[in-house]
């Protein structure tokens, strides 16, 4: 021990009782250093919060996306499975001829799998939401519709088909609901582009949110910047410490934010499933395991864009202000 | 660090903030491995700025600075913080991080250096016993009395080991019984090899100790062999 050093133990030794024992380290007690930059200067609970309002706005719009795609495609599905013949006449025999035409030229075609026929009062049924009931039947001559389920190879190419029932049968016309199947798509498409939009919407607004508040915590840590620059700290090295604090906060808000839209989504899902807020409103949608998984991609995004945000506008920062 | 070679050195060197008027002008100082510097100057005369640009705080405006070999006016920012690890810095307001413990404050330089915890543990917590504070490892800065601020800053400077050790009016915020024991520390270091230079107001500690001085007088620099230029 040199005499300076004794000097220096000797200096308050004896005025301190209070010892505080030195760090510990052992298999079952892990040292927990403190972060270098205090919770307080990086935004602390207001940006968790905001961060967590973020989120689950993300999911919200990531799930109608996912929603959208997947009632659209069960749509389409349906659309794409069946083929409708349409059959007219001047007089009931006229469609009952066609019919029966149009039936012997299914029945002789490779591919045609099912063919059903629908009663005239089913076809009426149809029409009774514009013309009330038991009206279409008595004013008109209502034409036949067959529908009929078809292999794909002769869905590829129902030209040759449609002729032969156009030469079969004058009345008869085929819908193969490809106009609808394009007007669904391009209201489907329609739909997931608006999520996707108020999904990167929310994102700006949260790297937003993350480069005004890094910026607020440089500027309130100034004098511990200024001393982790003294003892050697690079400017990468304190833009980490940044970051790691602001993905904590994030990672805080994420989950919170998840786990309330889960619970809106888990909500919606029983409500559509249970009837009680019409079929027509909310679609019928399986709120499983794989959307859950792709819906944890909304608040990863949130979680990591923010911390590289703040890592960035430090960086930046730091270039200017120091 | 190599015996007598250069490690401070300033020629024709300035500085100015935005275009005003120099604060330090044509600064011309060699400081070689292993020596001692006592700084003096009245307040105001730039010391604090002339040791700011020693510990690249700011970068001369003008002229050469050559820190440890490297051109410190030209090199990178990203070459900067190295060269800042080389050197230990006593404040006289000490400039500890509050929110850690004295342990913590310690090992920030071994932090920032990216050592492991597991390697520096038993340096910082011997040193802190060095310093007399083995008790108060784990007491944050404002529970501190003042000379146990000054030994925690102390430690900080020294756990990594410096080449260059500056002290800002390190005896300032103490009594004059821990002052003689401070400076006494000092010599002790530098006789282990570090190089000092302390900046004080205190002549009569100047002139008892003999080291050579540098004086600063309006931004200006002008060197005595020993305490007796130290007016």
């Amino acid at each position: 021990m040199t005499e300076a050093q004794t000097d220096l133990n000797n200096a308050d030794a004896a005025s301190k009782t209070d010892a505080e024992a030195a760090p510990k380290r052992g298999l079952f007690r892990r040292e927990r250093s403190a972060p270098l930059l205090p919770e307080a200067g990086a935004g602390g609970a207001p940006l968790t919060a905001v961060i967590a309002v973020m989120s689950f706005l993300a999911v919200l719009a990531m799930a109608a996306a996912l929603i959208i795609n997947q009632s659209t495609a069960a749509w389409a599905a349906d659309l794409r499975a069946e083929i409708t013949i349409q059959v007219k006449g001047a007089t009931a025999a006229e469609i009952a001829e066609g019919v029966a035409a149009a039936r012997r030229v299914l029945e002789d075609t490779d591919g045609v799998l099912q063919i059903t026929e629908r009663s005239a009062d089913e076809t009426a049924a149809l029409l009774e939401p514009w013309l009330g009931r038991g009206n279409a039947q008595a004013f008109l001559n209502i034409p036949a519709i067959i529908e009929i389920k078809t292999e794909p190879a002769l869905r590829a190419d129902l030209d040759l088909l449609r002729n032969r029932l156009a030469a079969a049968a004058p009345g008869a016309s085929l819908d193969d609901h490809t106009g609808w199947h394009d007007r669904l798509a391009g209201a489907a498409r329609s739909g997931q582009t608006l999520a996707f939009a108020v999904f990167l919407l929310v994102l700006g607004a949260a790297c937003a949110v993350s480069m005004f508040a890094a910026r607020a915590g440089l500027a309130a840590n100034r004098e511990i910047v200024a001393v982790l620059h003294l003892v050697g700290a690079a400017d990468a090295f304190i833009a980490a410490e940044v970051q790691r604090r602001f993905f904590i906060l994030g990672l805080r808000g994420a989950v919170t934010g998840l786990i309330a839209a889960l619970g809106v989504l888990g909500l919606a899902a029983l409500t559509a499933r249970s009837g009680l807020a019409g079929e027509a409103f909310l679609p019928q949608f399986a709120f499983g395991g794989p959307i859950a998984l792709l819906l944890l991609v909304a608040p990863i995004t949130i979680c990591l864009a923010t911390a590289l945000t703040a890592r960035l506008t430090v960086l930046r920062a730091l270039r200017e202000q120091y | 660090m190599e015996k007598d070679s250069v490690i401070v050195d300033f020629e024709g060197a300035g500085l100015s903030y935005d275009g005003a008027p120099e604060t330090l002008s044509d600064i011309r100082m060699q400081l070689r491995a292993g020596e001692f510097r006592f700084l003096c100057g009245p307040s105001g005369a730039g010391k604090t700025t002339l040791l700011k640009m020693i510990y690249l705080a700011h970068r001369p405006t003008r002229g050469r600075f050559f820190l440890f070999g490297e051109n410190a006016v030209e090199a990178p920012r990203d070459a900067l913080p190295p060269l800042r690890r080389r050197i230990g810095v006593v404040f006289q307001e000490f400039r500890l991080l509050d929110h850690l413990t004295a342990f913590e404050n310690v090992a920030l330089p071994m932090k920032v250096a990216g050592v492991n915890q597991n390697q520096y543990r038993e340096d910082v917590s011997e040193l802190l016993n060095w310093v007399g504070l083995g008790h108060r490892m784990q007491a944050k800065p404002p529970t501190l009395s003042g000379g146990e601020k000054q030994r925690v800053a102390l430690a900080r400077a020294l756990v990594s080991k410096p080449d260059l050790i500056l002290a800002d009016e390190p005896t300032g915020n103490v009594d004059p019984a821990m002052s003689e024991r401070i400076m006494k520390l000092f010599i002790e270091l530098n006789k282990l090899g570090a190089a000092v230079i302390v900046a004080t107001h205190d002549l009569h500690l100047v002139q008892r100790l003999g080291k050579p001085v540098l004086r600063i007088s309006d931004g200006r620099l002008s060197h005595s062999a020993g305490p007796g230029g130290a007016a």
